[in-house]
């Protein structure tokens, strides 16, 4: 046993006597329990386990690159309905400036351009009458017609005959004998149109017409917004359709020059000279976004209507962030819907466990682990501030209490039992439920709920106290302490206090973690911690959904565990610390 | 200058952990060896050196591995029990009395009490055991039925909660499984008559606290004896009562030792127990023997001027000395011995020799052994 | 430091009783009394010790804390000094005369406040009470720790670090500061390995040569009782059965408890064989003590009269007084 003599005595310590309390080197009282501490493995694991809990709370808060209370979005890419086309079958008109179109009108209109041919129908309504000539393809004029005469064909001799009341002027006669006998059946005078509607056998009644408004299938869109006001003009309308209508690759309108060009169903329209830029397209296709408010861009419309045109069933589209989008075409009625993987903006809740989220979203779309590490700031913190108050009243009543025992005692601890019989959690609940009547902000109400908690729990405290000091009171020293003549206060803090310590200790460390869950039962129960900060167990209220227990584990569990090993953490360190302070207590 | 032996007056960090570390290796390694299990008995089987004799301590060493150091609590103790007799150890606090009686039994607090060395060699009558080899497994076998314990505090050593016929009879049937309950009881019964209890029926069916201090420890008596067992350790078994009560607790063990066969390892600080009591005398001090022989060798003819102090500094009644003789200084901390004689520094006696080795022993006569360097001519002589 | 009247007798003590009530139920109803001390009259001259023996539960330990006033006591007189009586003083009053009168208890463990520094523990009633200047306060502590056997270097130690007599040491030496004129000393040796306590024994008796103390010297060692008393009481379930000059009382004990008691203890040689009388059975309880003599349960000498009637206090001479009917020519013992 070599090793037993390797304590080897320096020569200082042999010049000592071997009753010397020198020679013998002994622990120090602190060193003493540190030893006995570090030796019990189980509260080394609970001293790492509440490290770690330390660092993950009030470190992981800061390192964590979010805040409790970010909520998270996400784009979400569904394939979904983005706009609809439909190719247009409803007359669109035009007016002239200053002229209205009355629904009825609008309505016969629609009644009778099957017959309406090239020299046009009429009806009558709002007391007018109203003719209805063909221009082109689904293209019509209407106009309100006055009745001013018949012309008769006698062979060759056309006779002009006005209607009682009206005058035709020489000029327009001949000009309408003219017209009769070349066929056609519109001329024009000092700029107003006069028609020819065939009658009876060989005769045509002349009227004037009064061009009101434009109709055809046609919808035109501008690229800029400053040609809105050109394209909606009934001039320009008129000449664009008419052109478009003949074929033609330029008109003029509004006294500017535009150039065309044909396309399926539609054409493109430039101002004159510049043929890179189109000013506004003319389709039969009409394309709106499926969301009201989101104005589509013309190229878009136009993409959609080539398609269309063209019968495919996708296309792609470069969006103005030059990204190609792939759009599919579908039927549906009459109609045709645009579907596209469309990136919505939405709440990110219950995200699954990412890079970004390690432990997923809440339902509030948090951060689970961020949440996890501000919780357990305000689990620890209301774990330590309740722990300090309970420790505060309990050592002062129970110090008191056991101190001057007799009658204090009695009335204390019957104080005390008055205390204790008081519901703990119907009290919480009742609290819990004046704070939300109140509406009290979520931090005012973690103090409050501590201070409630604090003054709840601190009879226990109280108790062990006052035995402990009635305990010492009775010892030796004690009772020196009062045949020396020291005065109360002394013998108090100097000591009494000081041996009451290690218990306190023992018990303040091993109340936390008790304290830990009943704050962690009141915020599951909701009357603890309210959104949006978090505690452990507010966190756990999550699982109180059957849906959210059994699909979102990562909400839940996490909380769970650090609750669970926190309070064995307190716990093992607690009975560490108290077979240290006392080793008598163990074995 | 106070605070500056306050601070070398206490281990240092590193050094504390330097013998955390040797002590956690050596009790290690000494903890499995006797941790094993169905250990051949070959191994812990051992030759009486004298088949006369119950127990043997041959240069027994029982450490203790603490934080301060090793303590050597038993550092080469060696004396024998003979059979029927009964031997007295006395010595202070401290001295390894105690840790001597507990390495007999195995019931040195483990990991961090061992016997590092040495043997206790039992005799069980057919054969002998070397309880210092023995695996804990065939300990269990020993303790109660061969070899039993007095305690010295007769309330804690009852279990409050459990009637005292119970808690024999459990002793009984647990050593003896051939019994019937009828006649366990009736042993049970019967070795309460034994310890001088006349209501013995009436005392089976009461629990410990019903009985003073006096009748409880007659009956942790009787349960030491129920077994008939082949060595009784009685530590410090009259410490904790009254003197009056002490006397009747003597008287029993006095008569019951011509009733049993049984040796008895009587430990106490109390020389006047001892005297009364012991046919054999072992003076332990700092965890060695310093003298041993027959009482009236011890008691008269005093060697080791350890002995003679402690004779001296007890005050005998009818017998007034003006001052009382005092052993000067304390009994050492046995943490970091050096290899010299433990009682020099407090000894009045020392000769030059002293200043050398730890003193051999030295036969005074054939019985009277004792550990000075003053009788080491006359020892020599012999 | 004295007062100013020197009395012969330091202590006075007339018809002591103290009884503990022994409470139960709720409302800790008193049922009944512990007569822990009964009728216990004796004085201590100053410059002397008196014994107090017994076994455990006879009172002696409440004798000791009822003249310190730790207890309050149930009725009778304590008189300190000749003049003062304990129980009359009030808080500071009475504070400032606790140095005078000190108590040394038996369990050098738990008589020392485990978290101060032994220094501490000696010096801080010095200083409460400004019993020496602040400035020579340093030098006073260490003066009475060399006094008591104590080093200086062990000032900032804690107890724990102490074996059990140099607890008792630190305990005495708290005592000594306070310059007192009166010392309880409660089995102060009890707990202590022989050789210690002949150190301690001795402490005790030059320390009293030194500083004129008087004790109150309680165990239950009659061997340590004889070596440093002056006079001796006897106590058996809270009735002091005899008192006596040392001398007188170990040469002629007369109360048969005395006799027995005397005659248990062990005597270390083993070539003396004891005529002992070993006593029959346990002490009573004192919650519920025998009639008559107390005694009459376990004594040799019994007779009818002992059962029923407690017996007087005889003056037999030569302060020797004893509570037997034996002695009592009036009791009736010698006709039964």
């Amino acid at each position: 046993m070599s090793e037993n003599k390797a304590n080897n005595l320096n020569n200082n310590e042999e010049q000592l006597a071997l009753d010397d309390g020198r020679r013998v080197k002994v622990l120090s009282p602190g060193m003493m329990v540190f030893k006995r501490f570090i030796r019990n493995k189980l509260a080394i694991a609970g001293i790492i386990i509440l490290a770690f809990m330390f660092l993950f709370s009030f470190l992981g808060g800061v390192v964590s690159p979010y805040r409790q209370d970010q909520v998270f979005y996400k784009t979400d890419s569904a394939n979904k309905e983005y706009a609809s086309a439909v190719v247009n079958t409803e007359y669109r008109f035009v007016t002239r400036d200053g002229s209205r179109l009355s629904t009825l009108v609008r309505a016969n209109f629609s009644r009778v351009i099957k017959d309406a041919g090239e020299e046009g129908v009429s009806f009558e309504a709002d007391g007018a009458a109203w003719t209805v000539r063909k221009l082109g393809d689904s293209f019509y004029s209407i106009g309100t017609a006055q009745e001013l005469g018949t012309v008769t064909m006698l062979g060759k001799i056309a006779d002009v005959k006005p209607n009682p009341g009206m005058e035709i002027s020489d000029e327009v006669k001949a000009a309408a004998l003219q017209a009769v006998q070349s066929g056609t059946l519109e001329f024009e005078v000092d700029g107003q149109t006069y028609l020819l509607t065939k009658g009876k056998a060989k005769s045509y009644t002349l009227g004037t017409v009064a061009e009101t408004a434009i109709a055809s299938l046609l919808s035109f869109d501008t690229y800029s917004s400053e040609d809105n006001a050109l394209v909606a003009g009934f001039e320009f309308r008129r000449a664009a359709e008419l052109a478009i209508n003949e074929g033609e690759t330029a008109f003029e309108a509004a006294g500017e020059s535009f150039a065309l060009e044909h396309e399926d169903g539609g054409a493109l329209i430039y101002r004159a000279g510049d043929t890179e830029n189109p000013m506004a397209t003319v389709s039969n296709v009409i394309v709106n976004s499926v969301t009201s408010g989101v104005f589509l861009p013309m190229d878009y419309k136009a993409a959609v209507a080539d398609a269309i045109a063209d019968h495919q069933t996708a296309f792609e589209y470069v969006n103005a962030d030059g990204v190609t989008e792939r759009h599919t075409i579908r039927m549906r009625g009459n109609n045709y819907i645009i579907y596209t993987e469309q990136q919505t903006y939405l709440i990110d809740m219950y995200a699954a466990p990412s890079m970004a989220h390690p432990l997923g979203t809440d339902d509030h779309g948090m951060d689970v682990l961020t949440r996890l590490m501000y919780g357990g700031r305000i689990s620890l913190m209301v774990g330590f501030v309740v722990m300090l108050l309970e420790n505060l009243i309990g050592i002062i009543i129970g110090g008191i209490s056991g101190y001057f025992g007799g009658w204090v005692d009695t009335l204390l601890m019957r104080f005390v039992d008055l205390f204790n019989s008081i519901p703990y959690y119907p009290m919480m609940i009742i609290a819990g439920a004046i704070m939300d009547a109140f509406e009290v902000p979520p931090y005012t109400r973690i103090f409050l709920l501590m201070a409630i908690m604090g003054i709840m729990g601190w009879t226990g405290v109280a108790r062990v106290v006052r035995g402990q000091i009635l305990s010492l009171r009775e010892q030796d020293f004690m009772v020196a302490t009062e045949a020396t003549g020291i005065r109360i206060s002394r013998r108090i803090f100097r000591h009494l206090v000081p041996n009451v310590m290690p218990l306190l200790i023992v018990q303040a460390t091993m109340g936390l973690g008790s304290i830990i869950l009943t704050e962690a039962t009141l915020s599951f129960l909701g009357l603890g911690i309210k959104y949006p900060l978090a505690s452990w167990g507010s966190i756990i209220n999550a699982a109180s959904n059957i849906y959210v227990m059994t699909n979102f584990w990562y909400i839940w569990i996490p909380a769970g565990v650090l609750i669970v090993l926190t309070v064995l953490g307190f716990n093992f360190v607690g009975d560490g610390l108290r077979d240290a302070f006392d080793p008598k207590m163990k074995r | 200058m106070s605070k500056k032996s306050k601070e070398t007056s206490y281990i240092s960090a590193r050094e504390s952990r330097r013998i955390s570390k040797e002590n956690i290796r050596i009790t290690k390694k000494l903890d499995k060896r006797l941790s094993r299990k169905h250990v051949p008995e070959q191994e812990y089987l051992t030759q009486m050196r004298d088949e006369g004799n119950v127990v043997e301590f041959d240069n027994l060493h029982t450490y203790f591995f603490t934080d301060v150091g090793t303590v050597k609590a038993v550092d080469g103790v060696t004396f024998e029990v003979p059979v029927g007799k009964t031997v007295g150890i006395v010595g202070e606090s401290g001295c390894g009395k105690s840790v001597t009686s507990l390495s007999l039994m195995q019931l040195v607090q483990r990991p961090n009490g061992q016997i590092v060395d040495g043997a206790i060699r039992l005799n069980l009558g057919d054969k002998a055991y070397d309880v210092a080899k023995m695996p804990i497994e065939a300990m269990q076998k020993v303790r109660g039925n061969i070899v039993s314990m007095i305690f010295q505090e007769p309330m804690t050593s009852l279990n409050p909660v459990f009637r005292i016929g119970f808690q024999l009879d459990e002793v009984i049937s647990l050593h003896n499984p051939q019994m019937g309950k009828e006649e366990v009881k009736a042993r049970s019964i019967e070795s309460i008559k034994m310890v001088g209890i006349a209501d013995a029926e009436g005392i089976y069916n009461r629990y410990p606290h019903e009985l003073s201090g006096g009748m409880r420890q007659r009956i942790v008596i009787a349960m030491a004896l129920a077994c008939n067992p082949r060595l009784i350790i009685a530590d410090e078994p009259t410490t904790a009562l009254d003197v009056t009560i002490q006397a009747q607790i003597l008287e029993l063990l006095r008569n019951l030792k011509s009733e049993i066969n049984a040796s008895i390892m009587l430990i106490t600080h109390d020389l006047g127990v001892i005297a009364e009591m012991a046919d054999y005398v072992v003076v332990m001090y700092a965890g060695r023997v310093v003298e041993k022989g027959l009482a009236k060798e011890v008691f008269l003819d005093p060697r080791h001027p350890y002995t003679i102090g402690l004779m001296e500094s007890k005050p005998v009644i009818n017998k007034t000395v003006d001052r009382l003789y005092s052993i000067p200084g304390a009994v050492p901390n046995p943490v970091n011995m050096p290899d010299y004689c433990y009682f020099r520094d407090r000894c009045e006696k020392c000769v030059a020799r002293c200043q050398g080795k730890y003193p051999p022993e030295i036969h005074v006569s054939d019985t009277h052994i004792v550990s000075c360097w003053r009788y080491f001519e006359e020892g020599a002589a012999k | 430091m004295s007062m100013n009247a020197v009395s012969e007798n330091v202590v006075e003590v007339r018809n002591l009783c103290k009884y503990f009530p022994i409470r139960a139920g709720l409302f800790g109803r008193v049922v009944g009394q512990v007569h822990a001390v009964e009728n216990v009259s004796f004085s201590i001259k100053r410059g002397t010790t008196m014994g107090l023996v017994g076994e455990s539960g006879c009172g002696k330990t409440t004798i000791g804390k009822t003249l310190l006033n730790l207890t309050p006591k149930t009725s009778g007189e304590v008189v300190f000094n000749g003049n003062t009586h304990l129980d009359q003083l009030r808080g500071k009053t009475l504070r400032e005369f606790r140095p005078k009168m000190q108590i040394i208890f038996q369990d050098p463990y738990s008589s020392l406040s485990p978290r101060l520094p032994v220094g501490e523990i000696i010096g801080e009633a010095v200083r409460e009470h400004h019993l020496v200047p602040d400035h020579e306060y340093d030098a006073y502590v260490s003066r009475i720790m060399k006094a008591c056997g104590l080093h200086d270097y062990q000032k900032d130690r804690y107890p724990h670090e102490f074996s059990g007599g140099q607890r008792q040491r630190i305990c005495i030496a708290r005592a000594i500061a306070l310059n007192p004129d009166f010392i309880v000393c409660d089995e102060p040796v009890s707990a202590l390995d022989v050789s210690i306590q002949a150190q301690i024994i001795n402490l005790l008796e030059d320390l009293q040569k030194e500083f004129n103390l008087t004790y109150l010297f309680i165990s239950h060692d009659l061997s340590v009782v004889q070596h440093i008393s002056d006079t001796v009481g006897v106590m058996y379930l809270g009735n002091m059965v005899e008192y006596a000059g040392k001398e007188e009382i170990f040469a002629n004990p007369l109360h048969p408890y005395t006799q027995a008691l005397f005659s248990a203890i062990p005597i270390p040689d083993p070539t003396v064989k004891m005529n002992r009388i070993i006593l029959e059975g346990s002490i009573p309880s004192p919650a519920n003590p025998p009639t008559g003599c107390k005694f009459h349960t376990r004594c040799r000498e019994c007779r009818e009269v002992c059962k029923q009637k407690a017996p007087k206090t005889m003056d037999m001479g030569n302060g020797h007084r004893v509570a037997c009917h034996i002695y009592d020519p009036e009791s009736g013992y010698g006709r039964a």
